[in-house]
């Protein structure tokens, strides 16, 4: 049976008591409940990003005469010990005839507020008028022009709805007297018809047999529904819940003329799901219906989606073709919006997936990367789309920070970013926090940077797509591993990752980059405890694929490297090295991951015994992240560089240097850098003291505290790898406290500080043991 | 009359039974129902059941199926046992609704048109095609020959999905309701065809030595009524009610053609003498409007017969329906949906009565009702349309009437019901057209000759306007309100005498009928006047008009009767609680300032002076009255300075 379009039974209940408000037949107390009761059944809440949605679930659409119960049954009326329910009911069960249905609608319009000259004359004024434009006069106007346009079998089958509707309150007309002799139709009663009369069963025998699930709900409240299901997949990228699944299906199987957003609905979910055909089966399927209903204009769109499902795919050969087709339509069409968009989208795929865009050939629309930024920058000027100028300005920061221009400047574009989304009320306000939360972490804020995540995942996870709560998620979840501040933080962050929403692994990218994150946590953990079996296994599981997020591919490949150095095989680490290198310079890629590799490479060379080799890389690192304001990168490079320094000898200006840098390295709580830095400082006042001629008295005493200060540094460094579960920094660090008593002369001390580091090893590796089970 | 013996009953019985079969025969659907329907209206002889019925000692008439009263004629029953298969091919055609197809099995498929009085050569006998292509002149011979060898049932068939066909494709190229290509301008193409095959039919017939059956006379009779030649066709109606009474389409053909009762009365008489022709003649007089005793009466008798006929209690609601007897109209037809909740005829004519009575949930209610059970039927759209103009939201009841016109362009009271939307809804040309499209269909439809009338007044058309009200007071010489229209009409073109006359017609008519309830009209309501109180309107036109024919003496005269009207006859008030007179109307207390003035005029200063009290008290008027008071005065005043 086909669903009715507007009007519903539950609709008409709503307007009965809509009428009953303006007669002013409700008390002032029960004015609140009864008004919020009828907008929330009558307007779709406004999606907001900074309030979370009302979680209750009232907001189904079909309401049954026992939500009516339940709001009005606590209020009493104006009328002494009647509740504002008999009232209600009352009038409802005056609508005694089919013609009262279409009295009820004639009275309606005399709600709605007339012109001004007119409500002069002396009428009672306990009547409450309702302006045009008011939501109630939006809802009875409505009301009223779909019930002119209803066909009259239409009319008589919303009639037949409301009499099923209202039945169940029947043994209410008993209280009411007066009323009870009247029944369902007055007409029928006067002509003196039971049910059982062949009258009566022509009229309403359908009555029983009628299943009442069916016409409660309109195709307007199908199609709300299916717009808010869509609002969400689009916005947030997630799928459909489990527990609205079954009776969206039901009700799209009980009307005839499924909505076209179904087909939307489903394609959504399928794509989420990682079903490829079905995406596409469906995508089609809905935009061929779109172009029945409404002309060509969509055709762009229609590629667009096509698009961006091809590129989510990692078939980027497809997804180009489509979005220059695309690109092509939007122009033929003059659609700037759309066109626009795919311009940004192309530009933002082409930074993001560099190598695999190049490989489907992709040559650049826009030129370089600047002068698109800048060509989209003044388009969206021009035909004043704020949310692509937001969009690109904070791009255009990013592309700042990437190459290392000076930080104010991607501030500055930061700043106009944010401004626009202030002004134009643009709610990408998630994309700015996971910016500047990058932003932070790569001037050393760690702190800040965290507060960026936590500040996204608590106030706008609601608003917010689910991608980017997860990138939060992610980020925060390292930050966590790596501040490691007490013992169990890996945990922590694990525990972190765990908790994300279960929902979201229901989507395959975003389970996809969980997977990838909880990984890679587990390998630090697990280079860091030197627990090699369990490094090669989570290395081999988290091998990169071309549709892998870059930015994890990149810390999956450094991650592989430090493995490689960590365990010796210097070779084939350079190698590594080397091919990256080579790659992150054909993508002209982020300054950060260059740095990185040159620090890695600078390492390679220190630890493989040619520290000169290294110490032109080290410079060049340092000197880079130093322009470029990459604290975190720039402390390594001191650090590595002092080490250099210690290595050849130039201990003074090694201890120098790190004593400049271990200040603000602290601030930033990474306390691997920070162990490694102390641990050099260390080693630099050892050679010191070694430098000092102990025969002297002076040179003694000096010695002695170098000496001291040496051990000072080493513990501290001690703990700070102690922190980080940094099983090979620890034990270097006992060794060296073990060889500095041993220096001291005292045997003694020096044999306990041996047996502590044996038994710190022992334990290290029974945690691998133990570790091993947890994997 | 009023009791029939067993014999004639179960006769009666037979009869029936046999018309039923033989019009589903013919696919004449409409009048088997209605037969069968009668039939099922006798009272059963024992409702403990029929096998008794057989049993009993009065049963010694034939068993149903070889009924006495038609005997078969042996030809006939030789040739259709002959086409027997045939028959039954092209009777499922006919049931399929292909009627072309159903025609082509009994007749060449190309048939003569308007060719038929070319000479013919004696090119001889086969069907064959190969020699139906030699060339038209050839075909009424060859089609005259193979219509002879039909047997009648065949050939009526034939004809009749023919006929049937042709309507179907005059319908469609009718296109839109009210279109362009709307009314008349489209015909029966198959018309010309069907008419030659019968008229060589029947010229053959004496030759031929067979007996006609009744039911090609009919179908011939329809055809030559379609091309206005009705003279002819009533002859051949009154043949068909001859050799099948029972054909029921025959009888409504034949009421369809009388226009006035005097016809009526004049056929009557070649009329067989059996209970289908007092059907007949109460249906008949229905249609005409003649609502008498005697109708009445006889209905009465009929009804004894068949007491639970639907179709015979339809036509009582519909004789009081004209009286303007609603209430009792109402009642019956109240009864009838009861009893028979599925039936939609005459449900428009219950429509209108609610209409008329204000009565909206119950019309309601029936438009839910008729809904249910079939929303595309005409009957169910005019109700539905009825209620929506109740509403005053004309525009959807326009779109039902249409609807119900889709359905059946012939469908009389949508055609009327839709005009008066369109006067509503002040498109007057649209009105005329439907108006004028229901009197094509029926020219017995007063409402619509007086809508006709009043839309050319709206257009200020008053002498052509002249014309319709005429034709519709002629149609129901009893409705006041027609000759008000009639008399106005005369007054607007300067027709003094004869719209006085007209007006006198009225207040006769007024005072015939004690019309309770306002007409159907919208407009133009009538206030409810109790038995004989004169309508004071009429009465206050009267006296206009004298006084424009200077005649100062009778427009006073009728003045003052104007103002009597507001009490009423003195012998009323016991009988009539509404208090006989009309009380205080506008129309009153105009005559009633227009006495003043005029005796005023006449210097019966001391009336005068009374009559203006009596204004201001009604606070009608009061300031023209005041000032009437004042110039009085004045006048007393300066009377009695001058007589000092």
């Amino acid at each position: 049976m086909s669903k009715p379009r507007y009007l519903t039974a539950p609709k008409i209940s709503l307007l009965v008591l809509v009428n009953l408000y303006c007669s002013s037949g409700i008390p002032s107390s029960a004015t609140i409940p009864v008004l919020s009761f009828i907008l929330s059944y009558s307007y779709p809440s406004a999606p907001s990003a900074a309030r979370a949605p009302r979680s209750d679930n009232r907001q189904d659409a079909s309401c049954s005469i026992q939500a009516f119960e339940d709001v009005l049954q606590s209020h009493a009326s104006n009328m002494p010990g009647r509740t504002l329910l008999d009232v209600f009911l009352k009038h409802m069960w005056e609508m005694n005839s089919f013609d009262a249905l279409f009295d009820l609608f004639d009275r309606l319009g005399d709600l709605i507020a007339r012109p001004r000259e007119d409500t002069t004359q002396d009428e009672p004024l306990q009547r409450t008028y309702l302006s045009q434009t008011s939501p109630l006069g939006a809802l009875v106007r409505r009301a009223r022009v779909e019930f002119v346009r209803l066909q009259f079998d239409d009319a008589i089958k919303l009639w037949s709805a409301f009499i099923a509707y209202r039945a169940p309150t029947a043994q209410w007309t008993k209280r009411l007297a007066g009323l009870a002799s009247s029944g369902v139709d007055i007409v029928a009663a006067d002509m003196g018809l039971e049910p059982s009369d062949g009258l009566y069963e022509v009229a309403y025998g359908h009555l029983s047999e009628e299943e009442d699930g069916g016409l409660t709900l309109s195709i307007d409240d199908l199609e709300r529904l299916l717009d808010v299901q869509l609002d969400r997949l689009q916005r947030l990228g997630c799928r459909v819940p489990d527990e609205m699944k079954d009776p969206l299906r039901d009700m799209l199987e009980s009307s005839t003329a499924a909505p076209r957003q179904a087909h939307l609905v489903q394609f959504f979910d399928a794509w989420k799901a990682g079903d490829y055909t079905l995406a596409f089966d469906t995508l089609h399927r809905y935009f061929d219906y779109a172009m029945q209903a409404r002309e060509r204009i969509h055709y762009q769109y229609a590629l667009l989606h096509m698009a961006i499902l091809q590129a989510d795919f990692g078939c980027f050969g497809e997804a180009i073709a489509a979005i220059n087709e695309t690109i092509a339509t939007a122009r033929e069409n003059q659609d700037i919006h759309c066109l626009n968009f795919s311009l940004n989208w192309l530009q933002h795929m082409s930074k993001a997936y560099p190598k695999q865009m190049k490989r489907a050939g992709y040559m650049g629309m826009l030129g370089s990367e600047k002068e698109g930024l800048a060509f989209l920058k003044a388009k969206a000027r021009e035909t004043r789309t704020y949310n692509l100028l937001s969009a690109t300005l904070l791009n255009e920061a990013k592309l700042c920070l990437l190459t290392g221009e000076p930080v104010p400047r991607a501030f500055e574009h930061l700043y106009q970013s944010s401004h626009l989304n202030l002004k134009e009320d643009i709610g990408n306000y998630s994309c700015h926090m996971l910016f500047q939360s990058a932003l932070f972490s790569r001037l050393g804020v760690t702190y800040l940077s965290g507060v960026y995540c936590e500040l996204l995942l608590n106030a706008y996870h609601h608003g917010c797509p689910l991608d980017e709560c997860l990138r939060a998620t992610g980020r925060r979840a390292f930050l966590v591993s790596n501040q490691a501040l007490q013992r169990g933080r890996y945990e922590e962050a694990l525990n972190f990752l765990g908790s994300i929403d279960p929902s979201s692994h229901r989507s395959l990218k975003s389970h996809q980059y969980i997977f990838l994150c909880t990984g890679l946590v587990k390998l630090r953990r697990a280079m860091h405890r030197t627990d090699w079996t369990a490094t090669d296994a989570l290395l081999s599981s988290l091998k990169p694929d071309s549709s892998t997020d870059p930015e994890l591919s990149f810390l999956l490949a450094e991650s592989r490297i430090d493995c490689l150095v960590a365990r010796g095989l210097y070779s084939e680490a350079f190698s590594t090295i080397e091919e990256l290198s080579v790659t992150l310079k054909e993508e002209g890629a982020d300054v950060m991951q260059r740095i990185t590799i040159l620090l890695a490479k600078a390492d390679l060379f220190r630890r493989s015994g040619k520290p000169e080799q290294g110490f032109s890389v080290a410079l060049r690192a340092a000197s880079v992240s130093f322009k470029a304001r990459l604290m975190p990168c720039l402390w390594i490079a001191v650090g590595m560089l002092a080490n250099i320094l210690n290595s050849i000898a130039e201990f003074n200006a090694g201890a120098r240097m790190l004593h400049a840098v271990i200040p603000q390295a602290l601030e930033n709580v990474d306390h691997s850098v920070s162990g490694t830095l102390y641990s050099h400082l260390g080693d630099s006042y050892m050679g010191l003291a070694g430098v000092k001629d102990p025969s002297t008295p002076q040179g003694a005493r000096l010695r002695a505290t170098h000496v001291s200060r040496a051990e000072m540094y080493i513990d501290r460094a001690r703990e700070c790898f102690k922190r980080v579960e940094n099983l090979d920094g620890e034990c270097a660090q006992l060794m060296k406290k073990a060889i500095i008593a041993k220096l001291r002369g005292d045997e003694q001390l020096a044999e306990e500080w041996a047996q502590n580091h044996n038994r710190v090893w022992e334990e290290g590796m029974g945690r691998i043991g133990h570790g091993d089970t947890r994997v | 009359m009023a009791t029939l013996s067993q014999a004639d009953e179960a006769q009666l019985k037979a009869q029936l039974q046999d018309a039923v079969v033989s019009c589903t025969e013919r696919c004449l659907y409409q009048s088997a129902k209605w037969a069968a329907e009668l039939l099922t209206s006798l009272p059963s002889a024992d409702d403990a059941g029929s096998v008794t019925d057989v049993d009993s000692p009065m049963s010694d008439a034939p068993p149903p199926h070889t009924p006495t009263t038609v005997p078969k004629d042996p030809t006939e029953l030789r040739l259709e046992a002959r086409e027997a298969h045939k028959y039954l091919l092209a009777k499922t055609y006919f049931d399929c609704r292909e009627f072309d197809r159903c025609a082509a099995v009994f007749l060449p498929s190309t048939l003569p048109k308007g060719s038929i009085y070319a000479a013919s050569p004696p090119s001889a006998k086969a069907k064959t095609k190969g020699k139906a292509k030699l060339g038209t002149p050839t075909k009424p011979k060859i089609v005259a020959d193979s219509t002879q060898a039909l047997s009648q049932k065949s050939l009526f068939l034939a004809l009749y999905a023919k006929y049937i066909a042709g309507e179907k494709r005059m319908n469609e190229d009718s296109k839109m309701i009210l279109g362009p290509e709307d009314g008349g301008v489209t015909v029966n193409q198959e018309l010309p065809g069907i008419c030659a095959i019968l008229e060589t039919w029947f010229t053959n017939l004496p030759a031929s030595g067979r007996q006609p059956q009744g039911w090609l006379e009919y179908l011939y009779g329809v055809v030559l009524a379609k091309g206005k030649n009705e003279t002819l066709a009533m002859d051949y109606f009154i043949r068909s009610v001859h050799r099948c009474t029972f054909n029921w389409g025959a009888w409504q053909e034949l009421i369809g053609l009388l226009g006035t009762a005097e016809e009526l009365n004049q056929i009557i008489s070649r009329l067989p003498q059996n209970i289908m022709t007092f059907i007949f003649h109460v249906a008949a007089s229905q249609e005409l409007y003649q609502a008498t005793e005697q109708v009445h009466s006889s209905l009465t008798q009929i009804l004894s017969i068949f007491p639970t006929s639907a179709f015979l209690k339809a036509q009582r609601a519909l004789l009081h329906y004209h009286t303007k007897e609603f209430d009792e109209a109402e009642q019956i037809f109240n009864n009838i949906l009861i009893s028979e909740p599925h039936r939609l005829d005459n449900l428009d004519n219950y429509s209108n009565i609610l209409y008329v009575m204000g009565m909206r949930p119950k019309l309601a209610f029936l438009a839910q009702l008729s809904s249910n059970t079939d929303k595309f039927r005409p009957e169910t759209c005019c109700v539905i349309g009825n209620y929506f103009s109740l509403k005053s939201e004309h525009e959807k009841a326009v779109m039902y009437f249409r609807r119900a016109l889709i359905l059946d362009r012939t469908f009389l009271s949508a055609w009327t019901l839709m005009g008066h939307e369109f006067v509503e809804m002040k498109n007057t040309h649209a009105a005329i057209d439907s108006y004028r499209r229901a009197v094509d269909v029926n020219r017995k439809d007063y409402r619509a000759w007086y809508g006709l009338g009043q839309t050319y007044e709206v257009l200020e058309m008053h002498s052509y306007a002249l014309f319709y009200h005429q034709r519709a007071a002629a149609l129901r010489p009893y409705d006041p309100k027609l000759w008000m229209a009639v008399g106005q009409c005369f007054s607007k073109v300067n027709k003094v005498t004869n719209a006085i006359r007209a007006y006198k017609r009225a207040l006769v008519a007024g005072s015939y009928y004690d019309a309770g309830v306002g007409s159907s009209f919208g407009s133009g309501d009538m206030s409810a006047l109790g038995g004989g109180v004169l309508d004071p309107e009429v009465l206050y036109q009267i006296a206009l008009l004298y006084e424009r024919l200077q005649d100062m003496q009778e427009c006073s005269a009728y003045m003052e009767l104007v103002l009597a009207q507001e009490e009423g006859p003195e012998y009323d008030e016991a009988t009539l609680e509404i208090g006989g007179g009309v009380g205080v109307t506008p129309t009153t207390s105009k005559a009633r300032l227009w006495l003043a003035r005029w005796e005023y005029m006449r210097g019966m200063y001391q009336r005068a002076m009374e009559l203006a009290n009596e204004l201001c008290q009604d606070g009608v008027e009061v300031e023209d009255a005041k000032a009437l008071v004042r110039d009085i005065r004045a006048r007393i005043e300066r009377e009695k300075n001058d007589s000092r």
